[in-house]
């Protein structure tokens, strides 16, 4: 990763009607990093990511993307952004190959460069083994990673994906993870939005919280987890009859019980970790599990809203 | 509910919201049954532009006769001071008969050997008859009634008619063709844009370093191909089954229906850039494309409008395409002849495309 800007948003704002869909957002991305904006559902990403892939006016802006003005220099922004959206953007009548040279030809790629580009999509995404295949007769994955492979097929230096794995289930999400990180490794600068906690936390390298069109915090995950997430604890999980009896053994620490487990709050939890499990053992409580919960993104989404995020990227 | 009815409620409410559809369903009955009411609502449903040349001394005894004409309510009359200019009028088709007053007409009167002549546009057989026999019957009548003449008037028949007489066939297949340039050109593309929006693959193409009129130009090479089809079953079909006998001038056939067809896809792509909804741009085109067909000469000649709606048909480019095809085909016209409806229909190709430009920038970027 360079030290060199390719996205930078200043004071960007986009209004609906009333209601303020982007807020004086600013932020900047390096140069091969991959930046997450993470959120839920109306936070203002989409919209956000839409505005820089040309496909939304603004209200107000500085926008810089590749050195170009997202405004001024609507055309040449647009040649080195792949986009991919959440959804699959693919003709169901054409083949996988088809639509991938459609792809090309809005980007007037010369068709030795096509070949290249199908060649590298087949090896990198894995489409190759259905790119003869019409994309009706396609499985939601491989619909994926088509989707994925038309929206990169011009080689852009930078790829946006908004929710690029919502719907997926968790073998099908983890090797969408791969193949971002394989982006990442051919020198691509990767923007995606998200409202899973984790794939921000795998696959970004930072990651700006989005709440109500504006950033609520931005910085590298463990940065973000360290200083608004809190402090690791450790979480003990013992019979339920034998839950009373545990917090009276382990009066001394600062203890909670939260989803039936013993929450035990300590500086350095690893350090009393043995202890607290023996003094249990000793008097006749077994732990089902002991282990330390280090605060995760979600803990600092949490922190940021008062509100906790649910799968389909509601809050509640 | 049952899934029947539920699926029914569902549709129909869908129907009642998606307001362009609404709008379409309900003006397409209200504009066709004021078109017909407008042109067959009448007791008389016919306007043609007649030229007449009074080269009589006698005026007041002629000017009676014109008088007669012009009431039967049949046509709009041009005078003329010669018979070159009255003729040029006719070779234009700017007036569709040309009845010429003889020097002494009212002398002859007297000396009950009088005649006229009367010069019908033959290409169009409906309008010639129907011009031909109540011009005939007018003068006939006004003579009798106010002279008491009953001799018949002699119409001159060498010049009767000028063009190639043609028969129905030769007169409905120029109309025929209109049909791709009118409904294919414009359904295709009624859809070009919309459907991209209702699948969600324009965005695909707006995110992409792609100009606007690009767009549009790629969306009309591929209608333009899907109408040449449609043209190209059409002429082989009227060819081979009717076998007209038409002046099939290929070249300037087609620099004509490539024109016509332009103006089509043009007109579709606007309401494809409008529309919301497929079903919505569909109901439009097909309204406006059965609405249009009536003003624009396609199936019967224009004269059998009213006037005012005459008047309307002459700003649809449209109707520059249904006469330039069959002045061609019937007429025989040259490059020349048909210069100004080409030169009206490529203008207004342009026109059309910068409004297309202008709507995709406004609805569809928005």
């Amino acid at each position: 990763m360079s030290e060199k800007t390719i996205i930078a948003v200043e004071n960007l704002v986009k209004h609906y009607g009333e209601v303020r869909a982007v807020d004086g957002v600013s932020f900047s991305v390096k140069e091969g990093e991959t930046f997450g904006l993470l959120g839920p559902n109306g936070a203002g990403k989409t919209t956000l990511m839409e505005i820089l892939c040309g496909l939304r006016r603004f209200d107000r802006w500085k926008v810089m993307i590749h050195g170009f003005d997202l405004v001024k220099d609507s055309l040449k922004v647009r040649a080195s952004i792949g986009f991919c959206p959440q959804e699959t953007l693919l003709y169901d009548l054409l083949s996988v190959r088809e639509n991938l040279a459609f792809s090309a030809a809005l980007y007037s790629l010369s068709s030795k460069k096509f070949k290249e580009r199908v060649e590298f999509s087949s090896k990198v995404l894995g489409v190759g083994e259905f790119l003869k295949r019409r994309v009706q007769q396609l499985s939601g994955g491989m619909k994926r990673r088509a989707n994925l492979a038309a929206s990169i097929i011009h080689d852009p230096p930078i790829v946006i994906l908004d929710e690029p794995t919502v719907g997926f289930d968790p073998t099908i999400k983890r090797e969408f993870w791969e193949l971002i990180k394989n982006l990442k490794g051919y020198g691509k600068t990767v923007l995606l939005s998200t409202h899973d906690m984790y794939e921000a936390d795998e696959i970004c390298d930072r990651v700006a919280i989005m709440e109500k069109g504006k950033i609520a915090a931005l910085d590298e995950p463990h940065v973000l987890k360290r200083t608004i997430g809190g402090e690791p604890s450790l979480h003990i999980k013992v019979k339920e009859t034998q839950i009373t009896n545990a917090l009276k053994i382990l009066e001394k620490y600062k203890c909670a019980v939260v989803d039936d487990e013993i929450q035990v709050l300590a500086k350095d939890p690893w350090e009393i970790m043995t202890e607290v499990s023996d003094r249990l053992v000793s008097q006749g409580v077994y732990t089902d599990k002991i282990e330390i919960v280090e605060p995760t993104l979600e803990d600092v989404f949490i922190k940021l809203s008062g509100r906790r995020l649910t799968e389909d990227g509601g809050e509640k | 509910m049952n899934s029947t009815i539920g699926i029914a409620v569902k549709d129909t409410k869908y129907f009642f919201r998606e307001k362009g559809t609404l709008f379409w369903t309900i003006a397409f009955p209200i504009l066709i049954m004021l078109l017909f009411t407008a042109i067959f609502g009448r007791e008389i449903p016919f306007n043609a532009n007649i030229g007449i040349v009074n080269e009589d001394d006698q005026t007041s005894l002629t000017e009676g006769m014109i008088s007669v004409i012009n009431n039967m309510g049949l046509f709009t009359i041009k005078n003329f001071t010669t018979r070159a200019e009255a003729l040029k009028e006719l070779n234009e088709t700017k007036v569709r008969a040309v009845l010429i007053i003889p020097q002494n007409f009212s002398q002859d009167l007297f000396l009950h050997h009088a005649n006229v002549s009367l010069i019908v546009d033959g290409t169009s057989p409906d309008v010639a008859q129907l011009v031909g026999n109540a011009i005939k019957t007018s003068v006939v009548a006004y003579c009798k009634g106010v002279l008491n003449y009953t001799d018949p008037i002699v119409v001159d028949e060498e010049l009767s008619f000028v063009g190639q007489r043609v028969g129905y066939k030769e007169n409905i297949v120029p109309g025929m063709l209109c049909y791709p340039l009118l409904f294919s050109s414009m359904v295709v593309s009624t859809g070009a844009i919309v459907y991209e929006r209702e699948r969600g693959t324009l965005k695909k193409i707006r995110a992409s370093p792609i100009r606007p009129i690009n767009v549009l130009i790629g969306k009309t090479y591929a209608a333009l191909f899907q109408t040449a089809i449609a043209i190209l079953i059409m002429a082989v079909l009227a060819f081979t089954l009717l076998a007209p006998a038409l002046n099939w001038n290929v070249q300037l056939l087609a620099i004509v229906m490539f024109l016509g067809a332009m103006n089509g896809i043009a007109l579709g792509l606007i309401i494809s850039c409008i529309g919301r909804a497929p079903q919505e741009a569909s109901n439009a085109a097909v309204t406006i494309a059965v609405v249009l067909q009536f003003f624009i000469g396609m199936y019967f000649p224009i004269e059998y409008l009213p006037a005012y709606l005459q008047e309307i048909g002459k700003v649809i480019p449209m109707t520059y395409a249904a006469q330039a095809l069959r002045d061609i085909m019937v007429r025989n016209a040259t490059l020349n002849d048909v210069a100004f409806p080409i030169v009206t229909l490529a203008l207004s190709a342009t026109i059309l495309y910068g409004v297309g430009v202008l709507l995709y920038r406004r609805w569809v970027e928005k």
